[in-house]
């Protein structure tokens, strides 16, 4: 398999995420863009680490790929904990609403 | 060994800590500061006894201690230290005691007095002043203490400042022994500058010393400069012509008349001139002129006494003859003999005076006329007196006898060696000490003898005589004419100690006492057993005589005293001879005319006191007070305000510009364009916070995207 591929989805996965994470309104769809972003990297790895070193015995693109899940997790906890206060506090989810710290 | 030495410093010291102790918390303490004044100037006694013994066992211990206080740079340090031997021990036993005994002394006399605190305070300080001149290492730190107990004097001269005449005492105390400093500090500019080549240190007195005996020093500084503080020596020792001050000094209470005249004040002269003896002993002149002045005081002086009515001022003529004794001592070489009589008078003087203050406070009145048949109502002071007396006139055995015999036999001696001064001081020595009988006889019979006659004109016996200002007196007027009483024990205890010394501290420097350890070798510094006069065998080849080639009498110390028969008799003879003269002209009570003031012009001239006030007054005073002040009141209004005027206004105007330009142009220009270029820019810079995370997130975006763009240009 050529490694044009898998670089192709990463890049439209990736374009999806920053457009989903400047565009969407609703705090809940910019956390899953931010998760887009992620795992377009995943793919990256991945794909390097098979195609172009396949023989090496460590394997650290996928490793790597399986941190970045952990903490992608982590990642998800906190941001919808802090979503699910901001809900309760102002009873919207709409980022453009949230812009008290500003000067 | 030096362990005693070296606690020197604290002599000094703990009468500075009372002075401020008492003048700070004094008011609260029961006794009003009296016992924080007792107790720490008998520490100060205790350790100078210490002192004086080892320093009199050990004859030449010496210690010298010294810290600079000021490296000015070129050669040039200024030291605050301590010299303690043998002379500043004798100096340190005497002052501290007499110290001691007016301290106990003034707790009874001056009882119930206004300003008793202060007292106090400034009766510790001005002991503290004495001290530190006499620990002094250097002529300049001697100046301090010299000034300072002059600033004293003044503050107990005037202690009863509410009377205009007790003021004007304490103004010519302090102005005529200013006059004498000027001539002091002068002198002491003018060793010092001699000394500059030589030495670091310049006002040493060790080093001045060194450098005059072994001829380094020239000629001309050593007669300038010891003729310039003999000046202040002649203020300040009461000798002639400037002994004006000191009679009236009795302004003052008097204890501290005691202490003036015994112990802190009127012997500082005489110190100064003692410690730097090997330099003044390098020159004939210097000797000259100085053994002169002390025999013209010591008769002159002495005969003033002569027609004193009051108590207080028969004493001050008295010491003003003694103190000239001591000068012409020191005059012809007899170092040993003068600070001895300096030892045994201080003790004896401040007998009298407390006595005296003992009488006036039983009479309430200063004159001798108004007393008369205390001998019975005041048996101790009758006694302590009548010793002092007797130590006074010299009569055999008392401490005055062999001190002032001392004086004598060195005139004696310095007449051996071929100069006229000595015989002056030998004749004219013992012709004063039949007039010191005299008057002291006269003073004797008038108060203690026949009936007391009360005071006839006891409302003006205060301010008329500008007599001493008794706080009882106007407490008990009613008492005036009530029969006079013994003083009470804090005034008795003193007069009895200072009686038993009077009678025993000359037999330290008596025949009896031949081997050292004796007076002469406790005071005699390492340099004055060293010296010779240089002058002498110069001198005495040009005179043709024969008894001062390399003699003993060559060297300053003239070895231990010898019994003098003849001398002994004519000093018994004039002893006697005066008290049978005063005996049959005041014995049986006062006469109607004192037969003093009928002598014809000599009492015309003694009751004006030779004219000195009157001249004072007429060409000094007048002058000054006429002519100078306005004079200086014209330059002080018209060039100097102008002058400073003038720099003032210069000065605002100047500072004025500065301000236009400087301060509000550039320095605040400055911080206020910082200020609103910095608010300009926050205004606008601000924006970029919005607070919307998605525009951080795109800014984020564009920056990664911008970066990789450029990489790539890069590469």
């Amino acid at each position: 398999m050529s490694l044009v591929i898998p670089l192709l989805l990463a890049t439209f996965l990736f374009c999806v995420g920053v457009y989903g994470l400047i565009a969407r309104r609703n705090a809940v769809l910019v956390l899953i863009s931010v998760e887009l972003m992620l795992n377009a990297v995943n793919i990256n790895l991945v794909a390097f680490q098979n195609l172009l070193f396949p023989a090496e015995a460590a394997a650290s693109g996928q490793l790597f790929a399986l941190f970045i899940i952990g903490v992608a997790a982590a990642e998800v906890g906190v941001g919808l904990a802090i979503v699910f206060n901001l809900f309760r506090n102002r009873a919207t989810v709409d980022v453009d609403r949230v812009d008290a710290m500003r000067w | 060994m030096e362990s005693v030495l070296a606690l020197a410093w604290l002599v000094p010291v703990l009468p500075l800590a009372s002075a401020a102790v008492v003048a700070a918390t004094g008011k609260r303490l029961p006794w009003g500061g009296a016992e924080v004044g007792i107790l720490s100037v008998g520490a100060a006694l205790a350790l100078s006894a210490a002192i004086a013994w080892e320093t009199f066992t050990n004859p030449g211990e010496t210690l010298e201690r010294a810290f600079a206080w000021s490296p000015l740079g070129g050669g040039f340090v200024l030291e605050l230290g301590m010299l303690v031997d043998g002379l500043t021990a004798m100096m340190f036993l005497l002052v501290t005691l007499v110290s001691l005994m007016v301290h106990v002394y003034s707790r009874g006399y001056m009882e119930g007095e206004a300003r008793f605190t202060y007292y106090y305070a400034m009766l510790s300080l001005f002991t503290f002043s004495m001290l530190l001149l006499v620990i002094s290492n250097n002529t300049l730190q001697a100046v301090v203490g010299w000034e300072l107990v002059g600033l004293c004097s003044f503050l107990l001269i005037g202690f009863y400042w509410e009377e205009k005449s007790n003021q004007d005492a304490a103004n010519k105390a302090f102005l005529t022994t200013k006059f004498g400093d000027v001539g002091l500090i002068v002198g002491v500019i003018v060793l010092s500058a001699g000394m500059l080549g030589l030495s670091d240190t310049p006002f040493n007195f060790g080093e001045t010393i060194d450098a005059a005996v072994s001829g380094e020093l020239a000629t001309g500084t050593i007669v300038l400069g010891m003729l310039l503080i003999f000046v202040g020596c002649i203020s300040k020792s009461g000798q002639m012509p400037l002994h004006v001050w000191l009679p009236d000094a009795m302004a003052g209470p008097t204890p501290v008349s005691a202490l003036i005249h015994a112990a802190t004040m009127v012997t500082a002269g005489v110190f100064l001139l003692a410690r730097l003896f090997p330099v003044l002993a390098q020159s004939a002149l210097v000797m000259g002129v100085i053994a002169v002045v002390g025999i013209l005081t010591l008769f002159f002086g002495g005969l003033l006494a002569l027609v004193q009515d009051d108590i207080k001022k028969i004493l001050a003529y008295s010491t003003i003859s003694q103190l000239g004794y001591m000068v012409a001592a020191i005059g012809v070489g007899g170092y040993t003999a003068s600070i001895f009589h300096l030892f045994t008078h201080g003790f004896f003087k401040a007998l009298l005076f407390l006595g005296a203050g003992s009488l006036i406070h039983a009479v309430h009145s200063n004159d001798i006329s108004a007393m008369g048949g205390l001998r019975r109502p005041m048996p101790v002071t009758f006694w302590t007196f009548t010793i002092g007396s007797l130590a006074l006139a010299g009569f055999p055995m008392t401490a005055g006898f062999f001190s002032k015999d001392e004086i004598l036999v060195s005139g004696d001696l310095w007449a051996l060696n071929g100069f006229a001064t000595g015989t002056y001081v030998y004749w004219v020595g013992i012709a004063a000490a039949f007039v010191t009988t005299f008057y002291m006889a006269r003073a004797w019979f008038l108060i203690f003898t026949g009936e007391h006659r009360g005071a006839p004109h006891a409302a003006d016996a205060h301010g008329g005589h500008g007599a001493d200002h008794d706080a009882q007196a106007d407490a008990h007027a009613d008492a005036h004419h009530a029969a006079p009483n013994e003083s009470g024990r804090w005034m008795l205890v003193p007069l009895v100690v200072l009686a038993v010394l009077s009678l025993t501290a000359g037999l330290i420097g008596s025949p009896f006492l031949q081997d050292e350890p004796n007076f002469e070798a406790w005071t005699a510094t390492e340099v004055i057993e060293g010296t010779t006069y240089p002058f002498l065998a110069e001198y005495a080849a040009g005179a043709g005589v024969v008894a001062a080639e390399k003699g003993p009498s060559a060297k300053i110390l003239h070895g231990p005293p010898t019994w003098h028969l003849d001398l002994l008799g004519i000093v018994l003879a004039a002893f006697a001879g005066a008290v049978l003269l005063a005996w049959r002209l005041y014995g049986k009570g006062l006469p109607d005319e004192d037969p003093t003031l009928r002598i014809g012009p000599l009492s015309r001239a003694l009751v004006a006191k030779y004219g000195f006030d009157a001249a004072g007054y007429r060409y000094v005073v007048v002058p000054v007070r006429d002519r100078l002040s306005a004079w200086a009141t014209r330059v002080s209004n018209d060039v100097i305000d102008g002058v400073v005027g003038g720099t003032g206004a210069a000065a605002k105007r100047l500072a004025g510009v500065t301000y236009a330009t400087v301060d509000q142009g550039i320095i605040d220009g400055g911080v206020n364009g910082a200020a609103f270029s910095a608010a300009w820019w926050s205004a606008r810079l601000r924006r970029i916070q919005s607070g919307d995370v998605q525009r951080y997130a795109g800014a984020l975006v564009a920056g990664v995207v911008l970066l990789v763009l450029a990489f790539v240009a890069i590469r």
